[in-house]
Formats: structure tokens, C-alpha cells, sequence
């Protein structure tokens, strides 16, 4: 049947007509076009070339607002993981020194940091390695295209230069792996022209100076991190929770490292406008989202890096933006939409959306009360009950919260970025995205929930805020449904817009702009594919995208059908004090599995490299989160301490493996090390007993 | 094991109480010699494997003692891996300050103080042994000072300063020692020193001169030249670390000469002589492959450090083992089965006493697994010898578990083996101008490609071990590899992205 309707549709359209022809004779200029030279694109095309494709790869940087451009790689190698790594590497060298010193290395005279000659080293270690991939794509025989493409039909690329002058491409098979870029708040006066981002401060010439860092994402406390330890002021400005998506925990643990290292933290408040002053020095004024008071301080240079999501299924990760997460880390969800949580929302949301609701309801805390509970009420039951979905709901009828939905998107741009799920009964998730108000849409689901709902769609018309319709046919209207609001004011934003996915059709996760994806990453139209950054839900690391790359490319040349699997994806977030983790959370674990389905074992353990050194070890730690019965498999593993990255990837494996907790304990350690210490670790939290490591 | 961790304290601080007052109420009856002290476990030797089955027996609510002549902790916390580790970071330190300009940092003048470092250090060691002595008594373990001795009474008993001992269970933990160079080996041989006596250094030598291919050897040289003595190693053959897979002993011998050190291969120390400026140390050398070519006599004046790493030996002297009629091998170490039995029933023997994989934590997990057996009757309770990983802290440092190419060919053939290996620059070097390399190797078995060894030096390498340890002790195949995500940017993710 689909194969008829193809057919018919290519008779009516001529273009369609040429494509089946080109495809017949196998005369496209290439196999394999992909768009986006970072480490996926690279990896993809260098596999299909590999396997006797005929590949073009096309990659241009748009400078950012600072106007800093790079090189070939994209943003691991430019602006990511690599230049991340040297500098943490530098401010571990800035405690090494002070370590050293107790080691009996007597150092005379003051130790001083110069930014350029690490900037300059570090600079030209990325030159070296965009030079050497221009050598490895030649070397394998991919055609390297310094152009910006975009899509014209589902065959042919045109790429731009930066001049304007065009080319077309045909291809059978079309990649995009264009990445992401960080995002720049855009209700903050003077955020854009006066800040910067993570684009721009690994090839800044001269120090960036006292710097506050916006945002508390594991980029940026790897900023503050470095900074701090290259002897710079540096603060970092939290709204609600670090880290979030891991193990909160651990989050604290390495937050509480970097107070202790000297990285100052402004917590709860929000940034309200950057000024630059007479002096060049630049003027943050913030909120206090729990007084609602104003504080200003300046700063030489104001680097944004706000929440960037970490990626999971749809809906796993808890809504935390609209709560206050004081003194109760992991139990955030807990608050969600507590009628405190009110004063910290920005202003334009609860007066101006509620209004519009009319007289019935004058705060959200009375609207989601219809029935009788508050909503913190509801919250509080509904925990400890499963949930496949972190976050607690509230519950109201479909109805209110379509009504409340539909409000608030109008009428907040603060909404507006965020990105709003309608949990009906049966935990179906329909979600809502924007692109801006009045920017048309339609509500969607995500694709892998379509199959278990039939019936359910509600249409917006294009048009007025009054004019809409809405409703669900044959669906649980008046039912009760549960409503999630999380926010996604993204750090990053993916590379969607320029390259005229719309047109050709290719679904969009319209919140993210991110495009939707299939196991097998392919689009919404056939011979298109997407992985990396860019594909919605993927977790935006380096080797994920790069090993998906290689699956994609021997499936797309006939070799293999091996999926990508990116379950147990292990990541290290290289703080002051490293965190490597892999698996679930607790958090994730606890809601999966009910709080008596797990274990946790858990150890503070003293590194010796601590020891000698006098340093302070509180935060070293790690936990194993384990089934509770049968053979104690385990869920999730999480470290902190040095050499964080090292030590976890062997336990990646070991989890891959299905690892068990009795697994761990008949390994024999390795002495002495720190890696050992997940070998020796016995105390459970149930039991309570204290879990300090002494002795050997 | 929590309820008796409630009702057993009670029982045995009572019963300790008892035994200091030269009284045993709880085995009385069975006494028959006055004055003999029984336990239900008595432990010669308070080192890691001691300790361990000590506190873990009486854990499961036995009585126990340790008898001990030293220090408690043995040779890991006193003379090995500790303060040795200890010395490897302070020498890293000494890297890293190289490294510091590459970085950015400028560091004024710097001097090292070996004083300084070694008063820390000792403060430390210190610190581990009262640990060690609280947990003694915080098990109400008795601790014992002093040589012990084997008698000739009927039942198994032990002998200090005039006191006997005795147990239905008597563990034999008495670790090894450095082999001394005597006179008649080597004419003036004495004057040198081990790794006992290196860690009784007061001062940094200024030329030290390391005999021996071992990791002893290997990481006495790279600590002392790293920390700035000009260093050499005498060497038999051309190679260190010659058990090792040859991928990793020669790698580990081109890094020691990279780093500066004095490669003597083909040589022995003929003959050391004390001079008013130091030891001159006279070594013979001679390529066997060139037979033709006489035998090279130089010498190595102003030695202020001649460090014998030449192998350990077993901790057997003045116990009267014969007396018992323990069978030993041909170097001393007393023979156990995989349950750590000797011989003669109610005696058995753990750690570097029975000369198998001379390492702390097979020694712990050896005397716990032997505590589970005897006093928990968990009949097959007993240690796996296999795929047991092993740092050498060489500079950098090198991981290795299981069997190298060299034995798996020899053991599955060559027609089963496949080997992946990779070597890079670490990022860490990226901007640095002192470089070292990383090197990796993956020995795979059979269709499956079963990971029956992995070999590793680099920087990192001692922290990255543990987990694939995990993985290849579970029967991790290189598919398995291949299906985990890499971390990145680190050296370890090299081991899941190898081709």
C-alpha cells in the first residue's frame, strides 16, 4: 500500500520523477553528503569512505555574537571537551603546586598564572588537531567542503561560502550532524552584548579577568572550575539546582568541593540586566528569587551557560525550573509547583496568565486545588509511588490544563521557552513546543507514544489567541490529566534553523528544535539522517555522536545492522574535584525501582594523594546504586575524585557487562589506588553506619 | 551479622579481660599446659593479610590474636606500597613542575626537600599503624609483640618472650623481606642497601645506583631519578620487567631511559669497594650475543645509594617451621592449596609467605575468604588467583592483569590469540614539552575473543585498572569492549574505541 501511494505522488511531481530516475542510474555525485564536520560528521564520513563510499562532508563556523570562529572539528575539538580538558588540566597543575609544596618542594617567590601562554598552547593544540583531521579526510578520500549547507530536497545539498557563491551536491543518502550552539538568554538587557559563552572563552587572547558564570551546568562549573583554579575570580550564579539530570548528590558533593577550592557561589538568584560601565567593567544586577531583592556586583567578563538538558526519553527528567531547591537536593521534585513556588517564577508569568483565566482562578496554587488538595498535597502522596515519569504531578481535568496550556503560552514568554507535557491517565505525553509565540504549530506527540494512542490530537489553528479551538476526540476529555511544566531554557541550541528542514518536511521537536529521531536515525523523510547534538533526545557527548556516526554509515553502506545503543552512557564531569558516573542516578533509580528496589552502597574514602597533601577529602566519595534483591545488579556507579574519568570507564565496561554487586567484591583491588576503594565499598545507607574508610 | 555484632563485644571484652589476667574461662577445660593462652585464631604476622583474617574472624565472633615483632601494617604500610606511593607522588610532583611553564605557570625557584618530605611521610605511617592498633582493639583483638616460635609441644603452639600460645586455628602471615647481597656473592655487596633501608633515607642521594630488573627496581630507580639523583640501573639482560608482556617491558625500558636514567644492560655489580668520596661500584658487562667480545669492566664512582632489588624472600627464619613439618618449596615459601592449608591440619598461610602474587590486596581478600571458611563455615570459601590486576608505579605507571601474549600463545596457541594494541601521546602532553607515551593491549581468545589479558603504561593507567578488572574477571569479550561508550577525553576510553 505505502509503496503504491509513493508511486502515485512521484507521478504528480515532476522533481519527484527526476529523483527516481537519478536513483535508478545511480548518478548522484555521492553516496553520502553530510552536513556538519564536528566529531560525528567526521566519524561517519570517514566509516562510509571507509567502506568504499564516495562521501562529502561540509562544515562552516558561523562566528558567534563575539565574533570568534574555529577550524575544522566542531565543538568538542574547538570549543568543548578538548580545550575544557587542557584548562582543567592547567588548574589541576594550580593545585599540584600546592600539593607539592607539602610533598617537600620548597617553592621561593610567588606562583602566577599567565592566561595567554596557556591560551596560545591551547590554541594551537586545536590548529594541530583541525589540521589533522583536514589530513585524515583526505587521507581517506572524504571531500572536505568549507560551506554551509542546507537541504533543498531529499537528495540535493546546496552549500554556501561565506562569500554567497552556491553549489548544489546530490546524494543518496543525506546526514546532518550539525551540532549545537550555547544560547544566549534573551530577556535580559545587555546578556548578549556584553557577555559571552563557552564559543568564545577557550580562544579569548588575555584573561577574562574576574568573571561570573551564569548558569550551574556541568559546563558551567567546569568553567568556574578552571578559573578558580588558574588563581581568577571566578562566581557562578545558580537559579535553582546544579548538575541537573545527575545524581544530586554527587552534584553537591562537587559543588561543595568547588566552594572549598574558592569558586564563590550566588545562589537562587537570577540575573536581571548586564551594564557596561564607564571603566569597561561590566554591571550585573540579579534577583534574589527568595527576598526578591536586588544585589548588583561587576565583573570583567560575564560568560552565560545556562541549563543545558540532559537528555533522556521524554519527560524523564524532572521539571525543577519553577521551584526552589533550598537545602533539599534530590528531593526537588518533591516541591513541584508548591504554592510557594510563586515568587520566583519571572514576572510576566502568574499575573498576566492567570488573568486571562478569568475570575475562577487567581493563582495556579487555586486552580490546581479544583479538587480540594493543595498541590503540594498531591505531591507529597504521590511520592514514593512509582512513576515511569520523574516528575509529580499535579492533577487536574485535560480540559484546565488545556486551558491553562494555551494561556500561558500565550501570554508568557517565559512559557514560551519551555516546554510543556500533558500527561493524560495513561501517562501518554503530549507535548507542546514553540518556536515563539504566534509561530504556528500543532500539538505532537513524541513519535514513540504515537502507537499506544489512537485518537488523541488537539488541533491550534494558526491565528488569534481568542480564536482557538481545541479538543480531543473520543479521548479521556474531563478525565483527570497531569500536567508537567519544564522549563528548557537550554544552554545550547541546535544548528536547526539555516538548513531548510521545513520545507522539506523534516519533524522538528518543536521545544528543542531539535529533529526527531529514530532508532536507526533516520527523519521523517527517507534518506535523511540525524545523530549528535542535533537529534532530539541524544545526549550531547562527543563519543556517543561519534560512535552512532559509525554504526549509521556501515548500515547506510549495506555493512551491518547494528543499532546504536545508548543505554549506560558513562560520562566525567571534569570540576576541581572530578565526577564520573554511569548509569542511573539514585534519584532515577528510586523512582524507577521504588526506594526498598535499591541498595546503595557508599564510601568517603581519603585519596592518598590527599593525604600527604593535607587536603580536606569530604567530597570524595562514590556510591554503587544496586537492585535490592536477587543478585544486587547495578543500576548506576558514581565517583568523585582525582582521576574521575580514568577510574569510570572500566566500570562503564563492567555495567555493560551486567555487573553485579558481588562482582565488585570478588575483584581484588589494586593498592593503592582510589579505583579500588569501589571494590572495597560494604556499607549500605539503609543500615545508616558511618561509611568513612579507615585503613587500608 | 548485625545481631552479632551486638551480643558478641559483651562476650569477648569479658573474655580479653580474662586473658590478660593469664586466665582462659572459655577454653579452660580444654586447656591441659598451665600458662598456655588459647584462642580460636592466632595470626603470625600483623600485616595486611594478617590483620585482616584477624578482624574478620572475630568479626564472625572468634577469638583471635596477632602476634607481631614490628610495626603493625607490614611491609604495604611500613616499607611498600604506602610509603612507596607516597615517594611516586612527590616524583610526580617533580613532572608536574616541569610541566607548570607549559601550562602557564610561572614557579619561582624550586628545591626539593627530601627531609621534609620524609618527616610527612613518616608522620603518616605513623598515623596508619595507630589506625591499625585501634581497629586491634576495637575487634578486641589481642596484639601480641614479639618473635613467635613454634614448639615441639604435641599441639600446634607458638612461643613469645616465654609465653605460649595456642589455637585450633594458627595462620601463618608472616609476609617476606628484600633479599640481602651478601659479602661472598658479591665482594663488598653488604654495603648496599634495599627498599627496606630506602625508606630509612634521611637525605636525597646524589648517586644512587638500583641492581635488579623487578618492579622493585623499576620504581626504586624511577622515584629516586625523578626526585633529582642521578641515577642508574644495573641490569642482567637488555630488558626490565621481563615477566611482563613484552610490550610493556619494552616500553617500560625505553621510558626509564628517556627519563634520564643510566640503562646498564648485559651487566652485574663485580664488586663494591668503600671510598673516602663513596662506594665505587665495579660492574662487568657482556653482550652474550656477541661472543666474541670481552667482558666490560667500568666502575660508578661517588655512590651514596647502592639499592639491591634482586627479588624478596619468605618471612620464615626463627619460626621453627620444621617443627611442624611445613612443606616448603625450594625458595623457602610454605606450600598451600587453593584454601590456603598447609600441609598439617589447623596451620595455614597467606600473602607474600607462600610466594604467590605478592600483593596487599590478595593477601586481605586471601585471609578474609579463609576467616568466612573457618569460622562461618563457608566451605568453599577461598581465593580466585586469576586475572589478578597489578600496578607498577613506574613513571608513568603501568597496569597489567592476566596472562600476556607470550603465555597465551604458549597456553591456546597462536592460532587463538588476537591481540589489539594501540600507543598515543596522552592530551595531557598535548602542550607539554616533556612527552610520554600511552600504550594499550588487549589479549583476546578464541572465536569469542575472550579478554584473557590487558597490559597497559601511561599516564592514568593505575587508576584505569580497577574497573576493566571487573569486566574481564566477569568474562568480558572485545564485543563487550566495543559496546561501551568511551569517556572522553581520557586515555582509558582508548580500550573501548580499539581497532
Amino acid at each position: 500500500m505505502a509503496a503504491l501511494c509513493r508511486c502515485r505522488h512521484r507521478w504528480k511531481r515532476n522533481n519527484c520523477l527526476h529523483v527516481l530516475t537519478r536513483n535508478l542510474t545511480g548518478k548522484y555525485d555521492y553516496d553520502l553528503v553530510v552536513i556538519g564536520g564536528g566529531s560525528g560528521g567526521l566519524a561517519c564520513s570517514k566509516e562510509a569512505a571507509q567502506l568504499g563510499q564516495k562521501v562529502a562532508v561540509l562544515d562552516y563556523v558561523e562566528p558567534t555574537a563575539k565574533g570568534t570562529k574555529w577550524g575544522l572539528g566542531g565543538t568538542c575539538v574547538n570549543v568543548g571537551c578538548i580545550p575544557k580538558k587542557l584548562m582543567h588540566q592547567a588548574a589541576l597543575l594550580g593545585t599540584a603546586v600546592k600539593d607539592a609544596q607539602k610533598y617537600g618542594w620548597q617553592i621561593s617567590g610567588p606562583i602566577c598564572h599567565d592566561w595567554a601562554s596557556m591560551a596560545d598552547a591551547v590554541q594551537n593544540h586545536v590548529r594541530s588537531l583541525n589540521w589533522g583531521h583536514r589530513v585524515q579526510l583526505q587521507d581517506k578520500k572524504v571531500k572536505y567542503l568549507n560551506l554551509r549547507g542546507s537541504l533543498l530536497d531529499e537528495h540535493t545539498v546546496r552549500g554556501l561560502t561565506k562569500a554567497g557563491k552556491e553549489t548544489l551536491l546530490t546524494a543518496k543518502n543525506i546526514v546532518i550532524a550539525t551540532g549545537g550552539r550555547p544560547k544566549y538568554p534573551t530577556d535580559i538587557p545587555g546578556a548578549m552584548e556584553h557577555g559571552m559563552t563557552s564559543d568564545d572563552i577557550f580562544w579569548m587572547k588575555s584573561s577574562p579577568g574576574k568573571t561570573l558564570v551564569v548558569g550551574a551546568s556541568y559546563v558551567a562549573l567546569e568553567c568556574a572550575g578552571f578559573l578558580t583554579g588558574i588563581g581568577l575570580d571566578a562566581t557562578v550564579m545558580v537559579r535553582s539546582i546544579a548538575l541537573r539530570g545527575f545524581d544530586q548528590q554527587m552534584a553537591g558533593l562537587v559543588t561543595d568541593y568547588m566552594e572549598a577550592y574558592g569558586t564563590k557561589f550566588v545562589k537562587e538568584c537570577v540575573p536581571k540586566r548586564v551594564d557596561k560601565l564607564f571603566s569597561g567593567a561590566l554591571q550585573v544586577t540579579w534577583t534574589d528569587t527568595l527576598t526578591g531583592s536586588e544585589h548588583k556586583d561587576t565583573y570583567d567578563s560575564v560568560l552565560w551557560a545556562v541549563v543545558r538538558e540532559k537528555q533522556g526519553q521524554a519527560g524523564s527528567r524532572a521539571p525543577v525550573e519553577l521551584l526552589k531547591a533550598r537545602g533539599d537536593r534530590g528531593q526537588y521534585h518533591r516541591c513541584l509547583l508548591h504554592p510557594s513556588f510563586r515568587p520566583c517564577l519571572p514576572p510576566p508569568f502568574p499575573c498576566s496568565f492567570l488573568a486571562s483565566l478569568g475570575a475562577r482562578s487567581r493563582s495556579l496554587s487555586d486552580f490546581v486545588s479544583e479538587d480540594g488538595r493543595s498541590p503540594g498535597q498531591v505531591c507529597q502522596q504521590k511520592h514514593g509511588r512509582k512513576h515511569n515519569i520523574s516528575t509529580l504531578p499535579v492533577c487536574m481535568r485535560t480540559v484546565d490544563a488545556l486551558v491553562f496550556l494555551l494561556s500561558a503560552l500565550y501570554t508568557s514568554t517565559w512559557v514560551a521557552q519551555s516546554r510543556v507535557f500533558i500527561m493524560l491517565p495513561s501517562l501518554v505525553v503530549w507535548s507542546y513546543g514553540d518556536e515563539g509565540v504566534g509561530a504556528g504549530g500543532e500539538w505532537s506527540m513524541p513519535r514513540h507514544h504515537r502507537d499506544s494512542v489512537s485518537t488523541a490530537s488537539v488541533t491550534r489553528p494558526p491565528g488569534s489567541v481568542r480564536s482557538h479551538t481545541f479538543g480531543c476526540p473520543g479521548g479521556p476529555m474531563g478525565t483527570d490529566a497531569q500536567l508537567l511544566i519544564t522549563s528548557c531554557s537550554a544552554g545550547r541550541a541546535p544548528e536547526t534553523k539555516a538548513l531548510g528542514l521545513d520545507k522539506l518536511g523534516v519533524q522538528l521537536k518543536k521545544e528543542s528544535g531539535k529533529i526527531i529521531v529514530g532508532a536507526d536515525e533516520s527523519t521523517s523523510v527517507p534518506n535523511i539522517f540525524a545523530f549528535g547534538d542535533i537529534g532530539e533526545g541524544r545526549p550531547e557527548l562527543t563519543p556517543t555522536a561519534v560512535k552512532a556516526g559509525k554504526l549509521l554509515a556501515r548500515r547506510l553502506a549495506g555493512h551491518g545492522t547494528e543499532l546504536m545503543n545508548y543505554d549506560n552512557v558513562a560520562t566525567t564531569v571534569f570540576t576541581p574535584l572530578e565526577y564520573g558516573c554511569v548509569g542511573l542516578s539514585e534519584e532515577e533509580a528510586e523512582e524507577r525501582h521504588g526506594k526498598d528496589g535499591i541498595e546503595v552502597y557508599h564510601a568517603f574514602y581519603k585519596p592518598l594523594e590527599f593525604s600527604v597533601a593535607e587536603r580536606d577529602a569530604s567530597q570524595c566519595y562514590l556510591k554503587v546504586v544496586c537492585e535490592r534483591g536477587g543478585d544486587q545488579k547495578i543500576l548506576g556507579l558514581h565517583f568523585t575524585g582525582p582521576n574521575a574519568g580514568e577510574v569510570t570507564q572500566g566500570f562503564a565496561l563492567g555495567l555493560q557487562c551486567g555487573a553485579t554487586y558481588s562482582h565488585l567484591l570478588q575483584t581484588v583491588g589494586i593498592h593503592p589506588t582510589c579505583a579500588e576503594e569501589l571494590t572495597k565499598v560494604n556499607i549500605t545507607k539503609r543500615s545508616g553506619l558511618d561509611a568513612m574508610v579507615s585503613g587500608c | 551479622m548485625q545481631a552479632c555484632g551486638c551480643s558478641v563485644p559483651k562476650k569477648q571484652l569479658f573474655s580479653s579481660f580474662l586473658r590478660r589476667q593469664g586466665v582462659n574461662i572459655r577454653r579452660s577445660m580444654a586447656s591441659d599446659t598451665a600458662g598456655t593462652t588459647r584462642f580460636d585464631l592466632l595470626v603470625i604476622g600483623g600485616g595486611s593479610g594478617g590483620l585482616a583474617g584477624a578482624r574478620r574472624a572475630s568479626e564472625l565472633g572468634a577469638s583471635a590474636a596477632v602476634i607481631e615483632s614490628h610495626k603493625l601494617g607490614g611491609t604495604c604500610v611500613n616499607v611498600g606500597c604506602v610509603p612507596k606511593k607516597v615517594m611516586w607522588n612527590a616524583a610526580v610532583h617533580a613532572e608536574y613542575l616541569h610541566d607548570h611553564s607549559d601550562y602557564g605557570f610561572e614557579v619561582g625557584n624550586v628545591r626539593f626537600s627530601w627531609e621534609a618530605l620524609k618527616t610527612k611521610r613518616d608522620a603518616y605511617i605513623s598515623h596508619l599503624n595507630r589506625i591499625y592498633r585501634n581497629n586491634l582493639d576495637k575487634g578486641k583483638i589481642q596484639n601480641i609483640q614479639g618473635h613467635a616460635r613454634f614448639t615441639n609441644d604435641p599441639e600446634p603452639t607458638v612461643e613469645v618472650n616465654g609465653r605460649k600460645y595456642t589455637a585450633p586455628h594458627i595462620l601463618i602471615a608472616t609476609g617476606g623481606q628484600p633479599i640481602v647481597m651478601t659479602d661472598d656473592e658479591v665482594p663488598g655487596g653488604s654495603l648496599g642497601i634495599t627498599s627496606d633501608g630506602f625508606f630509612d633515607l634521611e637525605t636525597l642521594p646524589k648517586r644512587s645506583v638500583i641492581v635488579g630488573a623487578g618492579y622493585i627496581a623499576v620504581e626504586m630507580a624511577g622515584i629516586l631519578s625523578t626526585l633529582g639523583s642521578k641515577t642508574s640501573l644495573v641490569i642482567r639482560q637488555t630488558g626490565v620487567l621481563r615477566n611482563f608482556d613484552s610490550f610493556i617491558s619494552a616500553n617500560c625500558t625505553k621510558e626509564l631511559q628517556n627519563s634520564g636514567i643510566d640503562l646498564w644492560k648485559n651487566s652485574q655489580v663485580k664488586s663494591v669497594r668503600k671510598t673516602e668520596q663513596g662506594l665505587e661500584v665495579t660492574i662487568v658487562t657482556k653482550d652474550p650475543e656477541k661472543k666474541n667480545d670481552e667482558e666490560k669492566i667500568s666502575t660508578i664512582q661517588e655512590v651514596d645509594c647502592l639499592l639491591w632489588a634482586i627479588g624478596r624472600q619468605p618471612n620464615t627464619n626463627g619460626l621453627n617451621i620444621d617443627l611442624m613439618g611445613l612443606e616448603t618449596d625450594e625458595r623457602g615459601h610454605i606450600v598451600v592449596d587453593e584454601f590456603q592449608n598447609t600441609n598439617r591440619p589447623g596451620i595455614y598461610a597467606v600473602g607474600d609467605v607462600c610466594g604467590k602474587a605478592l600483593l596487599t590486596p590478595v593477601a586481605i581478600a586471601a585471609g578474609r575468604k579463609l576467616a568466612h571458611r573457618l569460622f562461618e563455615g563457608k566451605k568453599d570459601s577461598k581465593l580466585d588467583y586469576s586475572t589478578i590486576p597489578t600496578v607498577v608505579f613506574s613513571h608513568p605507571p603501568i597496569g597489567t592483569m592476566g596472562l600476556t601474549e607470550e603465555e597465551a600463545i604458549k597456553l591456546r596457541g597462536k592460532e587463538n590469540i588476537k591481540v589489539y594494541k594501540t600507543s598515543f601521546t596522552p592530551m595531557y602532553h598535548a602542550i607539554t614539552s616533556r612527552k610520554s607515551l600511552c600504550i594499550m593491549k588487549l589479549v583476546c581468545e578464541g572465536k569469542e575473543e575472550k579478554v584473557v589479558g590487558l597490559h597497559m603504561q601511561g599516564l592514568g593507567c593505575d587508576e584505569m585498572l580497577q574497573g576493566f578488572s571487573v569486566a574481564i574477571k566477569m568474562g568480558a569479550t572485545k564485543a563487550d569492549f566495543d559496546k561501551t561508550i568511551a569517556i572522553h577525553p581520557t586515555s582509558s576510553e582508548e580500550f573501548v574505541t580499539m581497532r
